[in-house]
């Protein structure tokens, strides 16, 4: 706060440094800057697809054992919000495709090949992602309550598969083997290559744990904020355990394999790590930086706190072990470590909060379960503005990740094979391109928000319906005969595009799942 | 047969699944978007309710195709990045306005502005991506590309009836399908004469159309030319015979029949052109054997696709079993 403005100069005067305006630098830049910005709206719509599946399973499991309507409840909100999210990750996808060649045609043509076991893969999965939702979200009424969980499983599992295949081909970016090249062309290439990359196993494990946190996170988020207003009923209570004890389990694995990832990293790409930690000279005893901003010119962080000979001892279990700095390499192949050096602290940070929030959690339960008090869960409202606040910080830690992977890596698209700028699009039209993907995209997320937010407010009358009706809602559980497929209920209607597409329902705006119920009897 | 051929083949089996499947859900957009009358919204609904459960899963299609293309041929991907990129960005912008207009306005209950609003995004970005798509593969076949010219693509006379070509194609495969979907519920009945005419009339443009392109592929595409009257001959005899009988079914009513007929009739298009397209990926820039990534790496891929469609085919046929009559509520 202190030196606020003076940071922000300081920022914006390296910032321009490590830019310096060449012909081609204006397309790459915005062609970077729309590779990130795409791929950032991608990943926090993807994160869901990943993790609501594994949510939802839980859910739609328990009422498919009690019958008990607040779980039926809690799984249609849930069914439904995912039904959006899927379908603008999976078109925000379709684009990331397209952008692949359109942004990067030099990468693509040498390296698409490398990675094309990956991609392939990913496609399948996608496709049975895509097939079994389809099933879920509109077989309702088609499928056996029973039927209907288990197309849960291949949604789950394809999409677990599909950040296991995508992220092996980011991998390989980050360390590229087992491809020979000549004078630029891949000659051969294992096809397994992406699959062997050195920083594969740690970025898979991270990542599917960032999206299990992340719709943890958010999950609660909601329910405690509906909960902060007042509606403490056993629908939100329970999507807010449901959702934290997810995020809660997770986030102190996630310390253990960024650890991990760290170590795998000084081994891989030292100039990364040395842009992680802001350390500009290669030097033993090197300390372990907290915060701060890195400051070119000197090679130190300023107003960072330092702790003596963590760095080396974390790396390489002694204070004797060699740390590479920044300054090994010359100007053109450092990272902007400021902002990579911000990033990891964002990312730690948000993570060291989350690990603390889940021990005192934890503390607190154990507690309250042999004193046989209940709820378990702390509702007070500090606790509730704690984890309404953890799906956000959540997504800013996976955010926050994916800039120092990816930011670490500069200048090279492929470390140490392929720079971004021979990498790079040369068409003129790209300011153009860029701002009409930034419209489009803010767009699309303006709505989104609002269909969401008014998704969210249904819940309380949804509640109340829910806790009257003690009789198993009806769903029937054979398939109707074909020549009529539609029942009483159906006609009815119930706006809820999860019993298939919305037309402009003429039904209330505020659609609520167990009024049909009700209705249908 | 090289392992390189084995995988266009793939990408044009693709590419047949994606016109059929895919292809007609833009026609539905269309026909959203030419509804008229006094039963305009009950047509709406019969288009939104056939597309619902599977327009996901059709669209993965391309999304194969793109895959193929990039890993298998990454060259000629590079190619078609650098010099299609306003008919693939028109084509994009078409495929992420008309699948998040979709959702909105299933889901949106009015949040986020007047359904009727995301219907009309939902059915003018159906249009758009069909002719985009149409003015892309023309290119392929003219080789008319270069890095300088980011328009000329789309000021070829030959690449905008391609487009248009297209557009009509998906039309007629979504008013055939939507026969029978309309004609398998009493409640729907109403809509079979109106989506009748449509196939009907959608069949005698496409033809037309059909026949204007011919002319013109062999003052643009010469090359491509010469190879369709050596090769494709029995391709375009399928799509004939198809396209007739298509006619002649929707004639006597028989729905089921004319789907059938109606995707020999595109496939047989479709067909034609690539067996004239081979070996040129970009007719004058890039073959299939040039744009090869290596050998080994084509080959690991084709087993991955054998391995995902032991998956895959059954999956896809449970869905279309499941969603075979279609639910619309009124
Ligand atoms: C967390 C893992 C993850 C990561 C790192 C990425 N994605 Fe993704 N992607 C998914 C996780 C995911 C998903 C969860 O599987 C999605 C989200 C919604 C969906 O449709 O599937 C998806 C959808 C999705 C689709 C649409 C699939 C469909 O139609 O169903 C495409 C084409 C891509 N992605 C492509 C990419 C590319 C080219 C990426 C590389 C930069 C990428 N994704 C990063
Ligand atoms: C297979 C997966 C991925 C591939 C192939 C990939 C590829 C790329 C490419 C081509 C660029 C532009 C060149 C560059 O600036 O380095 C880039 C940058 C970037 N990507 Fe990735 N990426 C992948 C995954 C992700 C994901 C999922 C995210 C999450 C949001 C992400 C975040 C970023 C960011 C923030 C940048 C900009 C970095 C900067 O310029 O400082 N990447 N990536
Ligand atoms: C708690 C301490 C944490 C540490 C020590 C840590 C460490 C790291 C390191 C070293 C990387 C770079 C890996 C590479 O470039 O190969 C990374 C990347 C990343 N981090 Fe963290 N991280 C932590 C917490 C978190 C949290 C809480 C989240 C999100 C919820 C998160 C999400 C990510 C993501 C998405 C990436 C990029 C993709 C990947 O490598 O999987 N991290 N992290």
């Amino acid at each position: 706060m202190v030196h606020a403005a003076e940071v922000l100069s300081h920022v914006a005067a390296l910032a321009q440094a490590a830019d310096p305006p060449q012909a081609s630098s204006v397309s790459t830049n915005l062609a970077r800057a729309q590779t990130a910005f795409s791929l950032a709206f991608h990943i926090c719509f993807a994160v869901f697809g990943v993790g609501m599946p594994w949510l939802l399973l839980f859910v739609e499991g328990r009422w498919v054992r009690t019958r008990d309507p607040v779980w039926l409840a809690l799984t249609r909100k849930w069914s439904r919000a995912f039904a959006v999210m899927f379908a603008v990750g999976a078109v925000s996808g379709t684009a990331l495709s397209f952008e692949f060649g359109l942004l990067w045609p030099a990468f693509m043509a040498r390296y698409g090949g490398v990675l094309g076991l990956s991609f392939t893969l990913e496609g399948f999965a996608f496709f049975a992602e895509a097939i079994f939702i389809g099933m879920y979200l509109y077989g309702w009424k088609r499928l056996s309550a029973r039927a209907h969980w288990l197309t849960l499983w291949p949604i789950a599992i394809a999409g677990t598969f599909s950040t296991l295949f995508i992220i092996t081909a980011n991998a390989w970016m980050n360390t590229p083997g087992h491809v020979t090249e000549v004078d630029g062309k891949v000659v051969s290439a294992e096809p397994f290559a992406p699959f062997l990359a050195a920083t594969a196993p740690h970025q898979l494990i991270h990542m599917l744990l960032a999206a299990l946190m992340c719709t943890g996170g958010i999950v609660a988020g909601v329910y405690a904020v509906g909960m902060l207003r007042g509606r403490r009923d056993a629908y939100h209570q329970r999507g807010l355990r449901v959702g934290l004890a997810v995020l809660l389990v997770c986030a102190p694995l996630q310390l253990i394999v960024g650890d991990w990832a760290a170590r795998v990293v000084g081994n891989e790409q030292p100039i990364k790590l040395a842009a992680m930690e802001g350390l500009g000279h290669t030097r033993t005893h090197a300390p372990l930086t907290i915060g701060g901003i890195y400051d070119e010119q000197t090679g130190e962080v300023r107003h960072g706190i330092e702790v003596p000979d963590l760095l080396s001892l974390m790396q390489g279990l002694s204070a004797d072990h060699e740390i590479t700095g920044l300054t090994a390499v010359p100007p053109e192949e450092r990272p902007n470590a400021v902002l990579v050096h911000s990033a990891f602290n964002v990312m730690v940070g948000l993570g060291m909060a989350l690990i603390a929030l889940s021990l005192v959690t934890g503390v607190v339960v154990l507690r309250r379960r042999r004193r046989g008090e209940r709820p378990l869960l702390p509702t007070g409202r500090p606790w509730l503005w704690a984890a309404a606040a953890s799906g956000p910080a959540s997504m800013l830690a996976m955010l926050a990740g994916w800039e120092v992977t990816e930011g670490g890596r500069q200048p090279w698209i492929v470390y140490g094979r392929m720079r971004v700028d021979e990498a790079v699009t040369s068409s003129s039209g790209m300011p153009a391109i860029f701002t009409g993907t930034i419209l489009l995209y803010l767009g699309l997320a303006t709505a989104l928000i609002l269909i969401l937010r008014r998704m969210a407010t249904g819940g309380p009358e949804l509640a109340a319906t829910v806790g009257e009706t003690s009789t198993t809602p009806d769903i029937p559980d054979a398939r109707p005969a074909p020549a009529s497929p539609d029942t009483p209920a159906r006609v009815r209607g119930d706006g809820d595009g999860g019993d298939g597409p919305g037309t402009s329902a003429p039904t209330t705006p505020r659609t609520d799942p167990s009024s049909s119920e009700g209705d249908a009897r | 047969m090289t392992a390189a051929d084995l995988l266009a083949v793939v990408m044009v089996i693709g590419l047949t699944a994606y016109a059929l499947t895919g292809g007609a859900d833009f026609g539905g957009g269309v026909w959203d978007l030419l509804a008229r009358g006094r039963d305009a919204a009950d047509q709406r609904r019969l288009v939104s309710a056939a597309l619902g459960p599977v327009w996901e899963a059709n669209h993965v299609w391309l999304i194969f195709v793109i895959v193929m293309m990039f890993s298998g041929f990454p060259a000629a991907f590079g190619i078609v990045g650098s010099t299609l990129e306003i008919p693939l960005i028109c084509a994009l912008a078409g495929i992420v306005l008309r699948g998040a207009a979709y959702v909105y306005r299933a889901y949106g209950a009015g949040a986020a502005g007047p359904d009727h609003w995301w219907g009309h995004v939902f059915a003018i970005s159906s249009a758009i991506t069909p002719v985009a798509l149409g003015v892309c593969g023309a290119a392929l076949a003219t080789g008319d590309v270069t890095e300088g010219d980011a328009l000329a693509p789309v000021t070829s006379a030959f690449g905008i009836v391609c487009g248009v070509f297209t557009l009509a194609v998906t039309a007629f495969l979504a008013a055939v399908y939507l026969c029978r979907d309309a004609a398998s519920s009493p409640e729907t009945e109403h809509l079979v004469p109106g989506f009748r005419r449509r196939a009907l009339g959608g069949a005698v443009v496409s033809g037309l159309l059909a026949a204007a392109l011919l002319p013109l592929l062999w003052s643009e595409a010469p090359v491509v030319a010469e190879r369709f009257a050596e090769r494709s001959v029995p391709f375009v005899v399928i799509s004939a015979l198809g396209g007739i009988a298509s006619l002649v079914a929707l004639w006597q009513h028989r729905f089921t029949a004319a789907r059938i007929t109606a995707g020999a009739a595109v496939a047989g298009v479709l067909w034609g052109w690539a067996a004239a397209q081979y070996p040129d990926l970009v007719v004058g820039r890039a073959t299939v054997d040039s744009a090869a990534a290596p050998e080994a790496n084509i080959v690991a891929m084709l087993i991955a696709v054998a391995c995902g469609l032991v998956v895959l085919i059954p999956s896809l046929w449970m869905l279309f079993r499941l969603f075979a009559n279609p639910e619309v509520k009124s």
